[in-house]
Formats: C-alpha cells, sequence, structure tokens
C-alpha cells in the first residue's frame, strides 16, 4: 500500500512536469508531435529508473559511509552522464531497433533536470531501495502522461484557429498552465 | 583522513571507474558500423548547417552511406561541386548532371543614403523586429532593411554590409541557404552562378511609386524584355530572369544591363 502511494503521488499528485515544473524544456522542446513525445518519454522511463537505481547505490554505499554526502551533485552528474553513454553504446549493439527508436533523445536526457532531481529526491525522502525505484518509476510514466497528452493538444492546436499572436509557444504556455491547474486536482487523492 | 583527500578519492575514483567501464564497453559494444561514413565524414564540410535536410553532417554521412543513390548524393548543399563530384567518386554513382555552382542573390541593392524613411525605428536592431512594426520604417515596403539578419546566420561569413546593404562573397558563399530564410522580406534567394546577372530590385509596386521611393528600383518598364525576351520577363512590376535559358557567364544580359534606365539589373 505504501508503494502503491508512492507510485500514484509520483504520477499524478506531484506530477514532475505539470506541478514541480522541472523538465520543462523538454516538455516544450519535443511535444510539437507524439511520435517525439513517445520517444523522449520512453526514453526518460528508461534513464531515469536506472540512473536513480545507480545513483541511490552511490550515495548509500560510497558517499554516506565516508560522510562525503555534500559531492552528491558532482557525483551524480558523473553517474548519470556515464550511465547514459553506457545505456547508448549497449543499445546501438544489443538492441537497435530500441535505439533508432530512441534517436537523439537518449544523449538529450543527460542534461535533463528531471534525471537529476528524482536522484536527489529519492534521497531526500529517505526511500529504501525498493520505494526509490517505485517512486522513480512514478515520476517517469507521470512525465510521459504528461507530454503525451499535451503532444495530443498541441497537434490539435496547430491546426486550430488561433489569433496571430497566441500562436506557437504562447498558446502552449496557455495550453500547459490550464493542464497544471488541472492537475492540481488530484491534490488530495488517495488521502495523501 | 583528510575530507579534501578523501573526497578527491571518492569523486577521482568514480571518474576513473567511469571511464573504465566506458573504455570497455566501448570495446565490446563496438556496433559494425558502414566503413564509408567515415569516409563520407572526411569529404563533407563538416559546418551541420542543415542545408541537406537532416541534423549535421554526420546525419548526412549515414543517410548516404544507408541508401546510396545519386539524389543523395547532390544532397549537401554547401560543399558545392567538389564535394558532389569526391561523393559521387566515393559512392561509385553518375556525377549528377546538373551540378553547378550557386549563390545567395540579394536583390535590393539600395544603399542606406537611397532610401526613404517612413518613420524612424528605433527598437530591437534586427531585421525581424523592424519588419514587425509597420513594416520596418522605409517607404520600400520590399527592401532591404539593413540590420544585417543575413549577416549573423551566415556560418560561412560570406556576407558583408556595405554601405547598410548585404554584400555576397561568391567564394565564400555554399548556397546553404540559411540567409535566404533569416532575410524578414525575402529578397535573398538561391541562384545559379552560371549568368552573374541579377535584379537588384524586389518592388512589386508600381513604376510610378517605386520610381517615387527608391532610384535604384525596377519600375517595371519592360526595356530589358523587349531587348532580350528569352530570358527577362516582367512579371508583377518586377523583371524576372529566367536561369534556366541556356548560356554561359551573361553576355547575351549585356544589352539589357546598359539599357535599364534605373541600373537595378547588374552583374555580380
Amino acid at each position: 500500500m505504501e508503494l502503491f502511494g508512492i507510485f500514484f503521488s509520483a504520477l499524478l499528485i506531484n506530477n514532475i512536469l505539470l506541478i514541480r515544473f522541472l523538465a520543462l524544456c523538454s516538455f516544450f522542446g519535443v511535444s510539437t508531435k507524439i511520435d517525439t513525445a513517445v520517444g523522449m518519454s520512453f526514453a526518460v522511463v528508461f534513464v531515469m529508473t536506472i540512473s536513480s537505481a545507480v545513483s541511490w547505490i552511490i550515495y548509500h554505499f560510497i558517499l554516506s559511509p565516508f560522510h562525503l554526502e555534500f559531492l552528491r551533485t558532482a557525483s551524480f552528474i558523473l553517474t548519470i552522464a556515464a550511465l547514459v553513454q553506457l545505456e547508448e553504446l549497449y543499445l546501438r549493439k544489443m538492441i537497435p531497433a530500441l535505439y533508432r527508436a530512441m534517436g537523439i533523445y537518449l544523449p538529450l536526457i543527460t542534461t535533463n533536470c528531471a534525471i537529476l532531481a528524482v536522484a536527489f529526491l529519492a534521497i531526500d525522502y529517505r526511500f529504501g531501495f525498493l520505494s526509490a525505484m517505485v517512486y522513480s518509476l512514478g515520476v517517469s510514466i507521470g512525465y510521459s502522461l504528461a507530454i503525451v497528452l499535451f503532444a495530443y493538444v498541441r497537434e490539435r492546436l496547430a491546426l486550430a484557429p488561433i489569433p496571430k499572436w497566441f500562436q506557437g509557444y504562447p498558446i502552449a504556455f496557455i495550453t500547459a498552465a490550464l493542464m497544471s491547474l488541472a492537475f492540481l486536482g488530484f491534490t488530495g487523492m488517495f488521502g495523501l | 583522513m583528510d575530507i579534501l583527500l578523501l573526497s578527491v578519492i571518492v569523486l577521482g575514483g568514480l571518474g576513473f571507474i567511469f571511464a573504465a567501464l566506458l573504455a570497455l564497453a566501448a570495446d565490446y559494444f563496438r556496433a559494425a558500423e558502414d566503413p564509408r561514413i567515415v569516409k563520407i565524414l572526411a569529404i563533407l564540410p563538416g559546418t551541420n548547417c542543415g542545408a541537406c535536410g537532416v541534423a549535421g553532417c554526420r546525419a548526412f554521412a549515414e543517410k548516404l552511406a544507408a541508401a546510396a543513390g545519386d539524389v543523395l548524393v547532390s544532397g549537401c548543399v554547401s560543399g558545392g561541386v567538389t564535394v558532389v563530384q569526391k561523393l559521387a567518386e566515393l559512392m561509385g554513382v553518375a556525377q549528377p548532371t546538373d551540378a553547378h555552382k550557386k549563390i545567395a542573390a540579394v536583390h535590393c541593392w539600395a544603399k542606406v543614403d537611397q532610401r526613404q524613411a517612413l518613420a524612424r525605428y528605433s527598437g530591437v536592431m534586427t531585421c525581424q523586429s523592424a519588419n514587425l512594426v509597420a513594416g520596418g520604417g522605409l517607404m520600400c515596403r520590399y527592401g532591404c532593411l539593413g540590420y544585417a539578419d543575413c549577416v549573423l546566420v551566415c556560418p560561412f561569413d560570406a556576407i558583408k554590409m556595405e554601405q547598410g546593404l548585404p554584400v555576397v562573397d561568391p567564394d565564400r558563399c555554399t548556397s546553404c541557404a540559411l540567409c535566404v530564410a533569416a532575410c524578414p522580406r525575402q529578397i535573398i534567394d538561391i541562384i545559379p552562378f552560371t549568368k552573374r546577372v541579377i535584379v537588384a530590385c524586389s518592388s512589386r509596386d508600381s513604376g510610378a511609386v517605386t520610381r517615387k521611393n527608391c532610384p535604384v528600383g525596377c519600375i517595371a518598364c519592360k526595356i530589358c524584355e523587349k531587348e532580350v525576351p528569352e530570358i527577362f520577363k516582367v512579371i508583377d512590376n518586377l523583371a524576372r530572369i529566367n536561369y534556366n535559358k541556356p548560356g554561359e557567364s551573361g553576355t547575351e544580359c549585356e544589352v539589357a544591363i546598359n539599357k535599364c534606365p534605373t541600373k537595378c539589373i547588374v552583374k555580380l
């Protein structure tokens, strides 16, 4: 039940894009088409889960015993960058279809702030390993949910008769704000 | 132990472990890659200008290696004729016949003191912004605004501003067309560099209006059309050149150049 709560709180109530406002650059950058949004989502789910697992291990088994918690920013960035490189190499050789599907998005999320934020938050919330995994899975699926929904809306907006001054990013920002308001409605769900 | 030393050791150790892992993985997971990609990449200009339609020279090389066809060989616009030749040689396809040098041409040669002001513009000093505000403060709705958006966007340093007017260096221009997209007035386009003649005006205003606004504008007098009818044609109050007609170095256009009353047909 506790894991269930962690998952849905990360997915909906504290949605990383629409409530926490992290990773907004990719939220606007790759949401013009559903295809790219889905590609980015897969890459984020993949990288976020693995990188938060590895950074959790590094924090609890290397940094904590030596009392070097203050090094976590530097070491997490190092970890995530190296990990994404490794994943890219692995996918290119082993699963070329997935590699092509993710394309440019895989290296792109090396610098995505949401990835680093989840690694931090999982530690700040004092999660155990399993909870941290469930949490990062929830966050990344929440990211996918928000960005894919947003991409659907933006595809419709591209054809809608919008006044010239609101076309493009202005209407996208307004849409994002409305979606964010809608997601506020999840607050208090499941008694959380 | 000293905390400073410890953090250096831990972070350095982490970095070393990751570096070693990556080095091993790069070797272990080495994907079989078309050896031609590296060769193609060496031929390409390496400017990542994007004029070929894909993101960067690397992506173009991969695309070309995957689908060898002579259409793709001529896909590298900014490389020019020499790159196309080398690529065709490497890929073993026939040399495309339509490979000749193209350059960007600026269809407005009104220098800054020849432009009639409608109002004084004092906003953000880019053509893009100036054009949004009532067309940039010039009497001529078509002419060059002179805030050098095209100069800034050119990755090859091929455009210089001279007396408020962009001047294209034909040797440096690779016809990547970034300036074409950057110009809000749409007075730059890509032309074949065979005739070396352009109409240096974009005004579709009637002759009387153009004459009032600009001393070097096309007034649609149709003299060029009468003199060299196979090449010149006046459409919408503006002389146009048919670059598809055969003829090298534009000698057949001399008459029109000399007879043009406002001298807006110019030799490059």
